[in-house]
């Protein structure tokens, strides 16, 4: 169930200081970060469409590593650049990485036995690019001509 | 981090386009969040020779010039006081973006285009340092000198060839806080190694350590201080060439002495402090904690209040800088500072970093300092700073570096396993790929058993820790665009609708709007299927004569329930059911199975008064538009805009009037008021409205794919409109006209009255509309609106033979 998450952000078209979160947890014998690759893949396929193009970008969490984010194409420039995507043609839609193994090691999991993989994203940024809005801030503005399309 | 282009190719050769340099770096995980290319951002200016000047034939101001650009000869009007023939200048020509309008009071960029000033052609623009954005002289044109060649693009002339790249640097990464680190991470893409600035040193005979002692009472907080002292230095300006590459990645040039601390900084990362020298007392630095309260003046001339956890240099008397944050106001370097202590030191970070935060204050330093900065960079660092200071200020650079390095880092050795590496990642690289895709980033690795290889961590690598540190680095070289994408879970590619999830939503949103649901059995007697007027779909074998057909339509059941509730006193009712029809394709043998067709449909049913009989509001039978409104409001729901209604004569049997409802294109059912005669068979004597629509048009309908459309930026402006016609002619056929006619200004169309009467005439009617006009880019003018009232007038009387009332 998806809460109220805040941060320390500066806002802007495509970031806010309140969103809402999911995450995701998957650990098992022998998980692999090609299968991260693989779920993630699979869920922006149907998501946002299977002729998305993606990638993935290593980072950096504290809890994961390795780690990665996940770009999409920009929906609004398809990738020429724009304001939405800061000129990159990307958007991130996802912080993720294999839990790290000190997070194991903290809830009594043996890392040798166990690995696996986590990931969050913030619904808004995801809803912006299911529906082709253009600036994430309209979201809570509440703004009834907008409302009604949804 | 700004990182400049010219820079880094100090260190390492690449010929990477802006672009695929930025794609490379964030696929390595240094993410370039922009980038600036400054010979783009000189496109279209050149080198300008003025060969004639004018005075402007109307504008005493202005000066007409025929200027030489090289291959042509271009007339530009010009606005400077101090344009003369004979002068070097910069021309932008057309298509030129000028960096800073100084006209305008935020200094928005603005291109050139051709132009009529006062009546004179004008090829161009003769430009201001502060137009071209290379400083703030406003007053008159910038003349170059004389050497400058007509023609030459002005990106050139002013070695404006630099890229510079903004890079978002995880807090990992410390080692890529500088010029150095991001070139070692190219090298690794290049398989090039490093090309380290040389330091020729010219000491003198005298050694540092007669002159100046240093001492670390604190080696938690401070394992490590070097510094080197320089004497009889002219402090002055930099050279343009230091300033520049300064300015370049955001760094405001100060003085020869401080200029040379930045660059050693953003060239190797390491932050080094200039003191002044004879500002120290006693000739000593002493590394220790604040007292608790303490005050301390910064350099920016703010007073700060220490803990007694802030770690400190100080001289033998006071302190003088805040370790790793800021130097103290009273040892900075002024105009008339004659020697320099130079510190290169390397802090504990959780220090830096409470004391940066306690103070709210964060300087290119602490940024590094906090974040581990190379323990055995500080000699070499401020070996660098030395040797820049010395050709740039002169002095005597006395002999040794004054090195006080209690803790000594130990050496970081980790074994990682192969079968380990490829079990997290998923892949299955041989040991020997293992160690050269480590090599690649300067990871020295070696075999250290079957399965094992021992990594020799370098000190600037304080990221890498553990075993899994160098799994990471092993994913980053192999790249992780490279590794297989595959999952162990079979996953479900279809965008299959859960129609049990929206047949709940269906359900909740039509008893919110006050509805109840019924259920009626699938079979009910022949007489009441026979209301449908379709062939029946009888059972074979039926328990009973009450149930021996199947239902063809939801209908002629929903009818007895009404009947029902009528014979017990209840007439007002708004239900709606989800059940399945069958149907039978008379074409084919009844006796095959392809002959039956079954499906769910969705039906809504209207009798009685509109809103249940209360004090205060009075109450009315329901009619045809009630039911439209409430098909119009589920559909919206669920459907959004992709549904129609369609009028048409009479082809439903079991309504009359009637109108089909399509969803997106495709025939999805049908509204209406039940014919009298069926409802009278029943004994109902009210009108009954019923809807019948296809689940699986509102499952395919379903307003998944909808896209935001942008809000309108300008105001609306409205008009109504009314025509008398026909009254055989529908008013959805007016309303498409008017939609027609009325683009693309025309956004909205509402009918707002219909009225027949002795006004209109018989056999006419009148329909009022109300009409929105908008448009995406501007506000609307009061002739674009008449033009298209005009056009909208003309095509409803041509097309629907209507008058318009006055």
């Amino acid at each position: 169930m998806p809460v109220w998450g805040y941060r320390n952000e500066a806002t802007s078209a495509r970031s806010l200081v309140a969103f809402h979160q999911i995450e995701g947890l998957y650990v098992d014998r022998g998980v692999t970060f090609s299968e991260l690759k693989g779920t993630l893949v699979a869920f922006a396929k149907q998501f946002y469409g299977s002729s998305i193009k993606y990638r993935f970008r290593p980072s950096f969490f504290p809890f994961t590593e390795p780690s990665a984010e996940m770009d999409i194409t920009c929906f609004i420039c398809g990738g020429k650049g724009c304001r939405i995507c800061k000129h990159s043609g990307w958007l991130e839609v996802l912080g993720s990485g294999m839990v790290h193994p000190h997070v194991f090691k903290a809830v009594g999991y043996d890392p040798e036995i166990y690995s696996g993989y986590a990931f969050g994203m913030g619904i808004e940024r995801t809803a912006l690019l299911r529906y082709n809005i253009d600036d994430i801030r309209i979201l809570y503005e509440n703004d009834v001509r907008f409302l009604k399309q949804f | 981090m700004k990182v400049s282009q010219n820079w880094l190719k100090q260190f390492v050769d690449f010929d990477f386009t802006p672009d695929q340099l930025n794609e490379q770096l964030t696929m390595l995980g240094l993410e370039v969040e922009s980038y600036e290319d400054l010979a783009k951002k000189y496109e279209h200016f050149l080198v300008g020779e003025v060969v004639e000047r004018v005075k402007h034939p109307k504008a005493d101001r202005l000066s007409v010039c025929k200027v030489n650009i090289g291959d042509a000869i271009q007339e530009v009007v010009c606005g400077a006081p101090n344009v003369a023939a004979g002068q070097k200048v910069v021309v932008a020509l057309v298509g030129a973006v000028i960096p800073h309008n100084q006209h305008d009071p935020e200094g928005k960029p603005f291109r050139i285009e051709r132009a009529k000033i006062r009546g004179v052609e004008s090829n161009g623009m003769i430009c201001s340092e502060l137009e071209l954005g290379l400083g703030k002289d406003a007053s008159g044109i910038l003349v170059l000198d004389e050497q400058a060649t007509a023609g030459t693009p002005v990106a050139e002339y002013f070695h404006q060839t630099d890229v510079i790249y903004e890079i978002g640097i995880t807090p990992n990464r410390a080692d890529c806080l500088s010029h150095i680190g991001v070139a070692r991470e190219i090298g690794s893409l290049v398989n090039r190694k490093l090309k380290m600035p040389e330091t020729v040193l010219k000491e003198s005979g005298e050694p540092a350590s007669n002159v100046a002692k240093i001492e670390i009472l604190d080696a938690d907080k401070c394992p490590r201080y070097s510094a080197r002292i320089i004497r009889n230095i002219t402090i002055g300006p930099s050279p343009k060439w230091l300033q520049d590459i300064l300015t370049g990645v955001g760094i405001r040039p100060i003085n020869n002495v401080v200029d040379v601390t930045n660059y050693v900084l953003m060239e190797t990362g390491h932050p080094l402090h200039a003191f002044d020298f004879e500002t120290l007392a006693s000739r000593r630095i002493i590394v220790k904690t604040a007292a608790q309260g303490e005050k301390f003046v910064t350099l920016d001339g703010k007073e700060r209040t220490l803990t007694s956890e802030t770690l400190m240099i100080c001289d033998a008397e006071k302190p003088v800088a805040i370790a790793g944050v800021m130097g103290g106001a009273n040892t900075e370097i002024t105009g008339t500072t004659a020697t320099v202590l130079l510190e290169s030191a390397f802090f504990n970070p959780q220090s830096i970093r409470r004391t940066s935060k306690y103070l709210g204050l964060s300087t290119e330093a602490s940024y590094r300092f906090e974040r581990g900065t190379d323990i055995e960079l500080t000699v070499a660092a401020v070996n660098r700073a030395a040797a820049m200071i010395q050709e740039l200020a002169g002095g005597e650079l006395l002999k040794g570096v004054l090195d006080v390095y209690p803790k000594k880092r130990e050496p970081v050795m980790i074994k990682a396993r192969v079968s380990r590496i490829n079990s997290i990642i998923g892949l299955s690289l041989q040991k020997e790929q293992i160690v050269s895709l480590l090599q690649q980033i300067e990871l020295p690795a070696g075999s250290s058993s079957q399965d094992e290889i021992l990594v020799t961590v370098p000190s600037f690598r304080n990221d890498i820790l553990e075993e899994i540190d160098i799994i990471e680095e092993v994913a980053r070289m192999y790249g992780y665009n490279n590794i297989e994408t595959k999952t162990r879970a079979a996953i479900d590619f279809s965008s299959h609708v859960r129609t049990d999830l929206l047949q709940d939503q269906i359900r909740n949103f039509l008893i919110g709007a006050g509805f109840n649901e019924v259920l009626a059995i699938g079979l009910q007697d022949e007489a009441t299927m026979a209301l449908a007027g379709k062939p029946l779909v009888k059972a074979v074998n039926p328990v009973s004569a009450e149930m021996a057909a199947m239902r063809t339509s939801l209908v002629p059941s929903a009818l007895r329930i009404v009947q029902h509730n009528r014979n017990h006193g209840v007439k007002d009712l708004r239900l709606f059911e989800i059940g399945s029809i069958y149907e039978l394709y008379t074409d084919k043998s009844p006796n095959t199975l392809d002959a039956y067709h079954e499906e769910e449909r969705l039906l809504l049913l209207l009798s009685g008064q509109n809103v249940p009989v209360s004090f205060g509001s009075a109450s009315r039978e329901v009619d045809i538009l009630d039911l439209k409104g409430e098909v119009s409001a589920f559909l919206s729901k669920f459907c959004l805009d992709n549904y129609r209604f369609i009028y048409y004569d009479n082809q439903e049997s079991l309504c009359e009037p009637c109108m089909g409802i399509t969803i997106n294109g495709v025939n999805a059912g049908f509204a209406g008021r039940v014919r009298q005669q069926i409802a009278q068979s029943l004994d109902i004597d009210e009108p009954v409205f019923v809807c019948e629509l296809k689940m699986r048009s509102i499952y395919d309908g379903w307003g998944r794919d909808r896209k935001f459309s942008p809000l309108p930026k300008y105001p609306g402006v409205l008009r109504d409109l009314a025509f008398t016609i026909e009254a055989a002619l529908p008013q959805k056929t007016v309303e498409d006209v008017i939609r027609k006619a009325g683009q693309p200004l025309c956004a909205n169309v509402v009918l707002f009255d219909m009225y027949s009467g002795q006004q209109t005439g018989s056999g006419k009617k009148s329909l009022a509309y109300a009409l929105e006009f908008q448009s995406p880019d501007r506000t609307l003018t009061e002739k674009e609106i008449d033009d298209t009232l005009k056009k909208i007038i003309e095509a409803v009387q041509r097309q629907c033979n209507g008058v318009l009332r006055s």
